[in-house]
């Protein structure tokens, strides 16, 4: 078990360094830079001196690899380094976005869970019958649904029905839950929705799979409660290909919602990030980038952990 | 008497009426303005920035000398700020201004004339590293005095007509000499101004918020209390705030359509502000490019367009609307529309105009089905439905026209790497000016994409910009638009952008102008609820 999650964690720093390698080759491929698009503004009468007198300041004027080992010098350090477009540290811009971005995943992934675990498992114990049925549609219905989508619906229905439209800035959970609620229930319920029909389709198909298999009925012979049959052989020995999607939204989620962001005006990773290319901002973008990979990275070792304790067999091998 | 009590009783109901109208018009203290922002300041400096980003949540924090005069619609009349008055020398070599006395810095510091002259040596002779945006915009300007505490003198090496709107320029916020003097890098991340609002907060990507100075030099202003700017990429999430009440106002503008949504789902309750805005696409063609190097080719492109018909459809559905030539229509030297319909691709007779085209094209030796590409910005509003248009107009003299969309972050070093045949070139003014809008032109300009080469425009656009008689003035710009989009057509204007905002009734005290630079002290602005 320690060798198994030993090498796994090691295997972080590769992948990271490929990340890092990628993206910074990847952003400098794309034409136009941070200066042109600063200074351009509105207006496009910028003068040669000053976009070569910023390119220096900034280092734009050095070699990719030197430019590339500086960054890499600060990124084993844990510094990022500044904003090309604000000039402020890059974790003063992260830290904020990356608050409001990991409750929205939390609360997204909290209504995923409580949603798509129940349904998944009726649907599977009432296969075929009205309630599977009535499962399959609330599932197929919700992986259709751009979660974006939902969101503009939400706001609509506020605003035409309700007159109202939730609060536009963010207010942290610690200073005013009421107010933070009040503007992250509904990107977290779009989100969440289609979340939790990824999640229902697959912890039903899970369960279906692990319900005909032998153990369970042995355990049915020799007469355990059903209750105990699904909660300790069936649900825990399904729950391994669910543990993967949960993981892998929740990761996406960190940074992925862009359009969502915009529709709700969340100041999250999402729309960070897309600023962030929209400016040519190399450093955050950069950064932002080894954030949302380290965080996949982190997610998929915990599910690396948790396969382990949910399948001996792994922990064993 | 019968007669008399009807007399009575409607002087009575009209006085009633009368009365809430007198009252909404006095201006009402308190409440906070919340308002939309669709860009974000980069830094805190307005020497050095370019967007509205930053002009529009920063700039009540500051004073500057001059200002446009909050109340007129054109925004092209200078006013005192900071200054009280000022005096022009007989040879227009010298302009003495006289600061006000009695105020402070939000710290509570006086202002004095070292900061007026701390703060332009700033913008005009910037030390390294030090940059600013606008500094070749006071290429006039020799040297910057403070000879008494109260009075701030600028020397010119040559009259200049825009002298005055050019201290006019909301980017030139007056900072602390004292600040400066120990840290050139200071306003980059801090505020300390002289402003009716004072910095509480800035949370980046969410919002800004300001509260009123009670210790504004001009006394009983500001009105509001505060003001919290929402930055709100969005517009769709835009025009939410506002019909939800969660913003009163956005700046910028909004489409024809969001202006239409929002008066239908809120009606009274919304105050439509319109005006010409001082923003332009033009289209660029590349002299050193065949056959747009030969003018007859370039007259055949303006000849095309039919602008009027444009005007009354495209302004349903885009942020365009006026027929104008180099300056925006209703201001000081806009072109009269009598002169304008002279010019060559704005005449009335869009068949006539056409047939000169075809047989211009002919003449140059142009086939007819000749293929080019168009380069487009990649953003939607206006330049997705104004490239469409220009490619249908162009069809119609038989020219086939492939556009080529850049994403909007690649599209400067595209036309500064004069990697076009023919582009679509953008200008926005912060002032309608012409030395601030034409500069462009001039054949040493950075901003000359087409990269033509033209002494006759250098010459008019310098004469110009020297002439102390506007009305000799407004002949030379004549002259020089003529020259520009009907002679040599070195560029082709499409139509004047228009500003729509559409904002909350309780907002007043704020007047739209053709720049969504200008007015944003609001000082004069206040809540009537």
């Amino acid at each position: 078990m320690g060798k198994y999650l030993v090498k796994r964690f090691l295997l972080m720093f590769p992948t990271l360094l490929g990340v890092a390698i990628l993206i910074f080759v990847l952003i400098r491929v794309i034409p136009g830079d941070v200066v042109e698009l600063r200074l351009a503004g509105d207006s496009s009468s910028v003068s040669q001196e000053l976009l070569d007198r910023e390119r220096i300041r900034f280092g734009l004027d050095q070699p990719v690899w030197k430019q590339f080992v500086t960054w890499m010098a600060g990124v084993v350090r844990l510094d990022f380094g500044t904003s090309m477009w604000t000039g402020a540290p890059i974790w003063e811009e992260i830290k904020l976005r990356f608050a409001l971005s990991m409750q929205v995943a939390i609360m997204a992934t909290i209504v995923a869970v409580v949603l798509a675990i129940p349904l998944g498992v009726i649907s599977a114990l009432k296969q075929d019958t009205w309630v599977d049925y009535a499962v399959r549609i609330f599932s197929i219905a919700g992986l259709a649904t751009p979660s974006f989508w939902l969101g503009i619906v939400f706001i609509l229905v506020m605003l035409i029905v309700f007159k109202w439209l939730p609060p536009m800035v963010y207010t942290p959970f610690w200073v005013n839950p009421w107010q933070n609620m009040l503007q992250l229930i509904w990107p977290a319920l779009a989100v969440g929705y289609r979340y939790s029909a990824v999640a229902t389709r697959i912890t039903r198909s899970a369960m279906l799979e692990v319900l005909r298999e032998d153990y369970i009925r042995t355990a049915r012979a020799k007469g355990l409660m059903q209750k105990l049959i699904l909660s300790r052989h069936a649900l825990k020995n399904a729950m391994l290909p669910v543990v993967t999607v949960i993981g892998l939204e929740f990761a996406f989620l960190l940074g992925g919602l862009v359009v969502t962001e915009q529709v709700f005006n969340l100041n999250g990773l999402g729309l960070l990030f897309v600023q962030a290319v929209a400016h040519r901002d190399y450093t955050l973008i950069q950064a932002l980038v080894m954030l949302v990979a380290g965080f996949f990275i982190v997610v998929n070792f915990a599910m690396d952990m948790m396969y382990a304790w949910l399948d001996p067999r792994i922990r064993y091998r | 008497m019968r007669r008399a009590l009807v007399v009575f009783i409607a002087v009575l109901a009209m006085a009633t009426l009368a009365v809430p109208v007198q009252a909404q018009d006095k201006p009402r203290y308190g409440g906070e303005l919340v308002f939309a922002v669709p860009s974000q300041p980069p830094t805190y400096d307005g020497h050095q920035e370019e967007t509205f980003g930053l002009i529009h949540p920063v700039a009540p924090h500051y004073n500057t000398l001059l200002r446009t005069d909050p109340s007129d619609k054109t925004g092209t009349k200078p006013v005192g700020d900071l200054a009280e008055s000022w005096t022009i020398s007989r040879d227009g070599l010298l302009y003495t201004f006289k600061i006000r006395s009695g105020v402070k810095f939000h710290d509570g510091s006086d202002l004095t004339s070292k900061d007026v002259k701390a703060s332009y040596d700033k913008i005009i002779f910037p030390v390294e590293p030090m940059k600013s945006s606008r500094k070749a915009s006071y290429q006039a300007v020799q040297a910057v005095e403070a000879p008494d505490a109260t009075t701030v003198r600028f020397k010119l090496k040559w009259p200049e007509s825009s002298f005055l709107l050019n201290v006019s320029s909301p980017w030139n916020f007056i900072y602390k000499a004292d600040i400066l003097a120990k840290d050139m890098r200071y306003y980059e991340k801090n505020i300390m101004g002289t402003g009716p609002f004072t910095f509480v907060e800035h949370v980046k990507g969410s919002h800004w918020v300001g509260k009123k100075n009670p210790n504004y030099w001009d006394k009983g202003k500001p009105y509001l209390d505060g003001y919290r700017a929402l930055f709100i990429s969005s517009s769709s999430a835009q025009v939410a705030a506002v019909r939800g009440d969660r913003a009163h106002i956005q700046f910028r503008g909004f489409t024809p359509a969001d202006r239409d949504s929002l008066v239908g789902a809120l009606g009274s309750k919304i105050t439509v502000q319109e005006s010409p805005w001082d923003c332009v696409l033009m289209v660029a063609m590349h002299h050193e490019k065949k056959p747009f190097d030969d003018k007859r080719v370039r007259r055949a492109l303006t000849l095309a367009l039919d602008r009027h018909e444009a005007s009354k459809n495209l302004s349903k559905i885009a942020i365009v609307r006026d027929v104008g030539g180099v300056q925006v229509p209703g201001t000081p030297y806009a072109t009269p529309p009598e002169e304008l319909e002279k010019l060559a691709g704005y005449g009335r007779d869009i068949n006539k105009s056409r047939a000169e085209a075809r047989r211009l094209l002919k003449e140059a030796g142009v086939p007819d089905g000749f293929s080019f590409t168009f380069k487009n910005r990649g953003i939607p509003q206006p330049y997705e439905p104004i490239g469409i248009w220009l490619i249908d107009q162009w069809r119609q003299i038989g020219l086939n026209v492939k556009q080529e969309i850049i994403e909007a972050s690649a599209y400067h070093p595209m036309l500064k790497r004069g990697d076009f045949e023919t582009a679509m070139d953008f200008a926005c003014g912060f002032i309608v000016e012409p030395d601030l809008d034409l500069h462009r032109f001039a054949s040493t300009s950075d901003a000359n994409y087409g990269k033509h080469k033209d002494v006759v425009i250098d010459d008019l656009f310098q004469r110009q910009g020297r002439a102390t008689d506007p009305e000799e003035r407004k002949k030379l710009l004549r002259a020089f638009e003529k020259r520009l989009i009907d002679e040599e057509v070195h560029v082709l204007y499409t139509l004047q952008w228009h500003r729509i905002i559409p904002h909350s009734s309780k907002v007043k005290g704020w007047t739209i102008t053709p720049s969504h630079y200008l007015n944003n002290q609001l000082d004069t602005v206040w809540l009537a609820e």
